[in-house]
Formats: C-alpha cells, sequence, structure tokens
C-alpha cells in the first residue's frame, strides 16, 4: 500500500490541540510494554498510542483503518528517549491529514530508521546508566553502610521509586515534544548536538563512583590461608587487607569483568561457577565435620565463625 | 462521532485499580504485622499480596514506568514484601542485596536470562519465611529468577495472539478495538500467570524452604555457609555486568576512586553522600573535556 488515501481538497484544516499530543504521550508512557510479544514487539503500543491523534485527524472509516494499519506492524525501542520518534510521527500525520504529500513509506521510514539507534542510546542512557546509578544509591542506604544487615534504611527504596519514576518520566515527556515540535530534521539534529553525549559522559563518571562504592559494601571474597613462618601465624586475609583494604574483593570484580567482556564468558556460566566454588570453599575439607553443626571449622573461603576454631595449618613454605 | 473515546477509559481503570490494590496493601499492613502467629488466611493474604505485587510489576498499571523501573527492581519488591511480612528494613536489605546481581540488567537480549522481579517479590517472600539473612538471600534470589524466565517467554509468544485481535479491528476501523486489544487482552492474561505462580510458589514455597533450610541447618550447615560466600561472590556479576556499560571510555577512574573511598572509610561513607560529590565531579569531568566528550564514551548505537 502507498500514497495518501484520496481525500477532499476542500476539507478544512485540522489542528492538533497540545492535549491530543499530551493524550497520546500518556498512553504510550502507560501501555508500551503491555502486550510487549515477539511478533511485533511494542507494535500494538504504538497504535493505541496513535488513537487520539487518528481519532481527531482522520474521519473516513478508510483513512482510519490505513492509520491504524500503519501503526499496527512491528515496532521497538526505548520507550522513554524513543518516545521523540512517536512525537516526529504525529507531526508527519497532522501535515499529512492536511494535505502534505508524506506516504506510508515515508512514515515507516522513520519509525523503523530511528527505533535502532534510539533503543541504543535510549537503553544505555535509561538502563545503562540512570537507573543503576539510582539502585546503587538506594541499595546503599537499604543495605545499610557495611551491609551488615540490620542498619538499612528501608527509605532507600522509596528514595529510588520517587527519584527513578520522575527522572524516566520527565526524561520522556522531554523528548516527546522535541520530537513533535522538531519532527523528524530536529531528532536527527538533537542526536547529532553532542547533548546526549555530554549527559552518558556525566552519568558514566558518577555511574562508576558510585558502583565502586557498591562494589566494596557487597562484594565479599575471603581467604582462609595461614602462613606459618617460624614461630610466626600469617593471615593472608590480613595480609592483602593491609596492603589496601578490600584488595581482594576488587581484584575479583575486576575479573569478573575481564571475564565478561574481554573473554566473552557468559553471565549464567559464570553464575553457576562461582556458586559451585562458593559450595567447595564452604566445606569443611581441614577440620571439623561436614554434619555436625558443633564442630564447624573454618572452610577455605569462609571466615571463622566459630571463636574457638583452631586454625587449620597450611602447608608452610 | 462513532466512537466512544475510550483511551482515558484505560488510564483510570489503571489509576483505580492501582488506588485500590495499594490502598488495600496499606490498610492490611498493620493487620499483617500484628498477627505473628501467622497461621491459616494470613498466609494466604501474604502470598496473595506478593502475587498481586508481582503482577502490578509486569503491568502497564503504575505509568509503566512505576512497574518496569519501579516495582520491577527487587530493591523496590523486597521493601514491599518486607511490608507484607511486617519487618520493611530486613524486606528492604533482602531485596537490596538480591538487586546487586541484577545492576547491570538491560531487558532486551538479557544478559541473564532471568526474571529480577520475581527473584524480588517471591525471592524475598521465601528468604523471610525461611529466616535467611540477606547474603544467603542472593542464591535464593538467583535460583527463583531463573525459573522466572519461563513466565516472560509464555507471555511474549501468547501476546502475539492480540496483535492479530488488533490487526481485525483496525479492518473494521474500531480505533476502541484497536486500543482495547493493547490494553485489555493482555493484562487478563497476563495476571492469570504472573499471579497464580507468584500466589502458589509464597504460599507452598515458604515452609517448604522453612523445612529445607532447618534440616541443612542440623545435618550439612556447610552447605548454608555456602549460600553466604556465594552472596559475596554473585554481586561481583551483577557489578561486572554494569561495568560493561560504564567502566569505559575517560570515565573509568572513578570506579576506583568510588572502591577506594569506600574502603578505606569501610563503608562509612554515606552513599547518597557519596553521589552528591558525585554529582559535582561528573560535571567537571563534562567541563573539562569539552567538545571531545562526543568521542569520551562511544556508546552503542549512537
Amino acid at each position: 500500500m502507498s500514497g495518501s488515501p484520496e481525500r477532499p481538497p476542500e476539507r478544512a484544516p485540522v489542528r492538533l490541540e497540545r492535549s491530543d499530543v499530551r493524550r497520546a504521550f500518556w498512553l504510550w508512557t502507560f501501555f508500551s510494554h503491555a502486550n510487549y510479544n515477539y511478533e511485533r514487539l511494542q507494535g500494538t503500543a504504538f497504535a493505541h498510542a496513535m488513537t487520539p491523534i487518528i481519532r481527531k485527524l482522520y474521519k473516513t472509516p478508510d483513512e482510519i483503518t490505513a492509520a491504524l494499519r500503519r501503526h499496527l506492524v512491528f515496532f521497538n525501542t526505548e520507550p522513554n528517549v524513543g518516545g521523540v520518534i512517536h512525537g516526529a510521527v504525529i507531526a508527519m500525520e497532522e501535515q499529512r491529514a492536511n494535505g502534505a504529500d508524506i506516504d506510508d513509506e515515508t512514515i515507516n521510514g522513520v519509525k523503523s530508521g530511528l527505533m535502532g539507534p534510539l533503543a541504543g542510546v535510549g537503553d544505555t542512557i535509561d538502563q545503562g546508566t540512570i537507573t543503576p546509578i539510582l539502585l546503587s544509591i538506594g541499595i546503599g542506604l537499604a543495605a545499610g553502610p557495611t551491609a551488615a544487615f540490620g542498619d538499612g534504611n528501608p527509605i532507600g527504596a522509596i528514595l529510588y521509586l520517587v527519584a527513578e519514576v520522575a527522572v524516566m518520566t520527565s526524561l520522556a515527556y522531554f523528548f516527546w515534544f522535541q520530537g513533535y515540535d522538531r519532527g523528524r530534521e530536529g531528532v536527527t539534529a538533537l542526536l547529532r548536538s553532542g547533548a546526549l553525549d555530554r549527559l552518558v559522559v556525566g552519568a558514566g563518571a558518577l555511574g562508576n563512583l558510585v558502583l565502586g562504592a557498591l562494589a566494596f559494601q557487597f562484594v565479599h571474597v575471603y581467604v582462609t590461608l595461614t602462613l606459618i613462618v617460624g614461630d610466626g601465624h600469617f593471615e593472608l586475609n590480613e595480609l592483602l587487607g593491609q596492603i589496601m583494604p578490600g584488595l581482594l574483593p576488587l581484584l575479583f570484580t575486576l575479573m569478573t569483568w575481564w571475564l565478561l567482556t574481554r573473554r566473552h564468558v557468559s553471565a549464567i556460566w559464570l553464575l553457576v561457577a562461582y556458586l559451585v566454588i562458593a559450595m567447595v570453599g564452604a566445606f569443611p575439607f581441614f577440620a571439623g565435620s561436614a554434619v555436625d553443626p558443633t564442630t564447624q571449622c573454618p572452610s577455605i573461603l569462609h571466615e571463622f565463625y566459630q571463636p574457638d576454631c583452631i586454625p587449620p595449618p597450611s602447608p608452610a613454605p | 462521532m462513532r466512537h466512544v473515546n475510550a483511551s482515558p477509559l484505560a488510564v483510570r481503570v489503571g489509576l483505580l485499580l492501582t488506588t485500590l490494590l495499594f490502598g488495600a496493601l496499606f490498610l492490611a499492613s498493620p493487620a499483617l504485622a500484628q498477627d505473628e502467629s501467622a497461621a491459616g488466611t494470613s498466609d494466604i493474604v501474604r502470598a496473595a499480596l506478593v502475587g498481586i505485587g508481582y503482577y502490578l510489576s509486569n503491568s502497564p498499571w503504575l505509568a509503566g514506568n512505576g512497574g518496569f523501573f519501579g516495582l520491577y527492581r527487587p530493591l523496590v519488591a523486597g521493601f514491599f514484601v518486607g511490608i507484607i511480612f511486617g519487618d520493611p528494613v530486613k524486606g528492604a536489605e533482602i531485596g537490596a542485596a538480591i538487586n546487586v546481581l541484577y545492576l547491570g540488567f538491560i531487558s532486551a537480549g538479557g544478559s541473564i536470562p532471568a526474571d529480577p522481579s520475581v527473584a524480588g517479590w517471591v525471592g524475598t517472600a521465601l528468604a523471610m519465611a525461611g529466616g535467611l539473612d540477606a547474603q544467603a538471600a542472593i542464591a535464593l534470589g538467583v535460583a527463583v529468577g531463573l525459573l522466572g524466565t519461563i513466565i516472560f517467554f509464555t507471555r511474549m509468544s501468547v501476546d502475539a495472539t492480540f496483535a492479530h485481535v488488533a490487526d481485525g479491528a483496525a479492518e473494521r476501523g474500531d480505533i476502541t478495538g484497536v486500543a482495547r486489544a493493547n490494553w485489555l487482552y493482555p493484562q487478563i492474561f497476563l495476571f492469570v500467570i504472573s499471579f497464580i505462580p507468584a500466589f502458589a510458589a509464597v504460599y507452598f514455597g515458604s515452609s517448604a524452604v522453612s523445612f529445607g533450610i532447618d534440616w541443612l541447618n542440623s545435618n550439612a550447615p556447610w552447605i548454608l555457609r555456602g549460600f553466604e560466600i556465594a552472596g559475596g561472590l554473585l554481586p561481583a556479576i551483577g557489578i561486572a555486568l554494569n561495568m560493561r556499560f560504564i567502566f569505559r571510555g575517560t570515565v573509568w577512574p572513578w570506579f576506583f576512586v568510588g572502591f577506594i573511598v569506600s574502603a578505606t572509610t569501610n563503608g562509612g561513607i554515606n552513599i547518597f553522600t557519596l553521589g552528591v560529590i558525585g554529582v559535582a565531579l561528573a560535571a567537571l569531568h563534562v567541563y573539562f573535556l569539552g567538545d571531545r566528550a562526543e568521542k569520551a564514551m562511544q556508546p552503542r548505537g549512537a
């Protein structure tokens, strides 16, 4: 199907109100993933968001059916930043209803051409940086200063919820109206302006800072190894801690990052491997009994939880 | 006009449902907290509230973002489960610990094929029922989260049917019908496939988990130590998955600054304070980069 449906040339111009565009925005914000599926992804949600626009712009059954069909096709993008596409498409539909030469291919081209790049930029901004930053802060507060448990502050969860929804929804509102006001050329200009790059860089700097703090709070690696030199007992964990607090957890986190990004080990494989390592590391090989809770002695990866337990001798160098 | 204007109806229904469900939760929470003997009906009510919470986290009713970016996250889920079980502090702690693993969670593609929401809602509920501490609860949350992917795949497959319902409505020029195929029918299906498994897992799983943990405690306690050790190792995966996006370009050194500030104060620095300092440092970073910001991160797809 191509070309615009026939329309009477004497037809009076139809203009969208700001409220129509806003209504479409809320429909998309609420229902973008209401019918998320393998065949069209957000296809039906796009059409749903366009319903107030279609209702206002098109009056004949043929026009309405054509417009609904046009927007029921496969569509997938990041719903908040990607709203800029909807804004631009609404502007195009408005021009088309008023006789501008915009055919189905042009509208489809804008949708399918922009949805990929904006999914990339949007996911990086929303799910890759802003969400983890706010989550890190909320998690850090809710878990307590050392994740020692019992000293957490549940306000962290509320703070995250309120801040996240406020930031995401205002971001979405901003991009939606940028798209509508500036049109498709404006969207391309916005992508090229470098404003998004500065946002990503700034968020990246902040994100790294809080992520580093969170890594110390949550990653715990403890090695039960005692070096016996002459009369002295040196616990490896303490020695490493004297070089730098948290050295082992830091190295362990960097190793995980390296395995994931440089060696392309899958996360699910690491998950299984770490679980196995934890179980092996928990087994009391050196002393104590595996079945009797009262004689538990330290295992390879667990700190001494029985104060009177005698550390197992490690092979002396 | 031929068509009833149904679009605001969808929004109104959503707001009504949300208000009702949250109202019920907050009205019920004092009663649930007082009822320490936790027998019979209150178990059913608790499990049902967890099921409703899990459904809501996948639903559009909380302005979209309040679902996927809100209740879907184990931190938020854990807090609400904590209210349901009468201990929001403990619930938020467990939720926070489970959430670290899903810090780098990106819906599309999925680095860990997992459902953070079910890990948060059901995982926290089971951990609280079994009396696990937050670090040991991480491994339990991961296991539950893996099972949750079944629900996601079922939903993604079956929902394609409603796209064809929408096609049919479009042929008739039925604008309201297209809208309904998007917001109404898939939600009925989603409620069934998310509420029932979550409810059943909490209602029947609670006693099973607490029995299992008691048994391990007296017969193979080292396995529980294993859970705790795993709780110290697994967060590295969540953090590393997120590092893929931001530990790059010119900004990676800040990771070490954050780690060392936290380590030398032994976690004593409040993370919110650190965040405020971080905003200042990030602003300086952007200012000093000037025009070079464009190449400073090179985000995907840009």
